[in-house]
């Protein structure tokens, strides 16, 4: 039985016509077209979902769309402002932290919430905090030094 | 994998949620964070008909310091648990328990009343219909045989929370509301040590609050997992110690993914009394704690493996506490 929900998605107010038993991450890809969020594991374990819901990461495969309603909710594409990329993005980038780029979405939303947590933390600290998100392709390394490189600017 | 069909409902009031819950009760199931219940969902080894949003219901989000108690909101977030200024302080273990569920998104949606209220787990049990559909289904699973132990009426399923051993050590109750209305209790006793139906929440119940005395001795979260992060533990121990001139006053040592419940192993406690952290005693205890649990195999790790971590986990605890 679908049903309208009124979504706040990257600044806009949404109003779609859905089923009622959709995650987010359904809404997102298939009802919105956003798919830069991606579906990994669709349980939780490997943080390719990862969105922003009012600023704090947030597993959008475990999450209803019905339950959102009325929250902040941010994906990847909402990132850059009139085109001008995410000092996170421009980072990533650089150092060369995206090979395949599927983790890459859910990477950079875990740490821009993450450096709004904690603007200095240590090597460790940021581990700690993308621990939740997967990579196959590069080793962490880059990815790590990206994030680093962006928390030391601040 | 999709989400099966279901009715969604978001009350204003736990008495709404008490009365909607009460009835259908078997059918309708609670909706916190959803970092367990999605899951199991997706597998279909649960089926409810209807969700209760318990996060729609206001003020259920709390961390209140009383003279002699801390009161704890069941919807509070692990987050918010472990940014605390205040649990940090005073109550480290939980902080630490806190850091240590899932990685930062499920900290961040997980809520201390859902994971105290997860699911037992278990190898045969927490699998998709593909997986599960090479056997008949588990018992816990609605079948008739345990595939642990090849037999029927007992559920081997394995309690794998966090945060309950480390409540449970610092002595903590719990306020569940009801068509009876409240009522207050250890947290100990919520755990029936039944893996087809772990918690002894009656039809119609919400766990509300947590309850924290006021305490002065130290203690420590040990999780062992094979990786640092995301996973449920293989083995974890929470060690609480009060101490009079150095001699040991009270001790509590409660252990997760060894048994149906959180386990508290009272002869070591009994053995600590009195006695100081010397090496000796360490030696005696980590020895025959290892005895003292009876892990089975609802993972990838071995008895074995675990009884022998135990002994490992409460030597390293106990040396941490000198």
């Amino acid at each position: 039985m679908k049903r309208i929900l009124k979504l706040n998605v990257n600044g806009e107010d949404l109003e779609i016509l859905v089923e009622g038993h959709k995650t987010l991450l359904e809404v997102l890809r298939e009802d919105l077209g956003l798919t830069g969020t991606k579906r990994g594991c669709d349980l939780g374990t490997c943080g390719a979902c990862t969105v922003l819901i009012d600023g704090k990461p947030w597993l959008s495969c475990l999450t209803l769309a019905t339950a959102v309603q009325g929250k902040k909710i941010t994906t990847i594409e909402g990132l850059a402002e009139d085109g001008k990329l995410h000092p996170l993005q421009a980072s990533f980038i650089e150092k060369g932290a995206i090979q395949c780029g599927f983790c890459t979405p859910g990477m950079i939303l875990t740490a821009k919430a993450f450096l709004e947590e904690n603007p200095r933390p240590s090597e460790e600290e940021v581990k700690k905090a993308i621990s939740g998100n997967l990579c196959r392709c590069t080793g962490y390394v880059k990815i790590i030094e990206a994030i680093l490189s962006v928390s030391g600017s601040k | 994998m999709r989400l099966p069909k279901f009715e969604y409902v978001e009350p204003k009031s736990l008495r709404e949620a008490v009365k909607i819950l009460s009835a259908h009760p078997s059918e309708t199931f609670l909706l916190a964070g959803g970092t367990d219940l999605l899951v199991n969902m997706k597998y279909g080894v649960v089926k409810p008909t209807t969700l209760i949003n318990l996060k729609s219901i206001p003020k259920l989000n709390y961390i209140l310091e009383e003279k002699e108690t801390l009161r704890i909101g069941a919807l509070t977030s692990l987050h918010d648990l472990y940014t605390s200024p205040l649990i940090q302080k005073k109550f480290l273990i939980l902080s630490q328990a806190a850091r240590e569920v899932g990685a930062y998104a499920h900290q961040v949606m997980g809520t201390i009343g859902g994971n105290l209220c997860q699911g037992n787990r278990c190898r045969f049990y927490n699998q998709s219909p593909f997986w599960r559909s090479v056997r008949p289904p588990c018992l816990k699973a609605g079948g008739e045989i345990c595939h642990v132990i090849k037999k029927p009426k007992e559920c081997h399923s394995t309690y794998c929370g966090d945060i309950a051993p480390a409540l449970i050590a610092l002595g903590a109750k719990v306020k569940v509301i009801g068509p009876q209305g409240e009522r207050i209790f250890p947290l100990k006793r919520l755990y029936t040590h039944n893996g087809k139906k772990p918690l002894s929440l009656r039809k119609g119940e919400i766990l509300k609050e947590v309850l924290l005395p006021q305490s002065s001795g130290k203690s420590i979260y040990l999780k062992w997992r094979w990786r640092g992060s995301i996973e449920f533990p293989i083995i974890s121990l929470a060690l609480y110690v009060e101490k009079e001139d150095n001699r040991i006053g009270l001790s509590r040592v409660v252990f997760s993914g060894v048994g149906e419940g959180p386990l508290e192993i009272s002869e070591i406690e009994k053995r600590l009394l009195g006695n100081t952290l010397e090496d000796s005693i360490i030696d005696s205890v980590s020895e025959q704690v290892t005895k003292l649990i009876s892990p089975m195999r609802t993972s990838i790790y071995s008895p074995a493996y675990k009884r022998k971590m135990a002994g490992i986990l409460l030597r390293e605890g106990l040396d941490k506490l000198k």
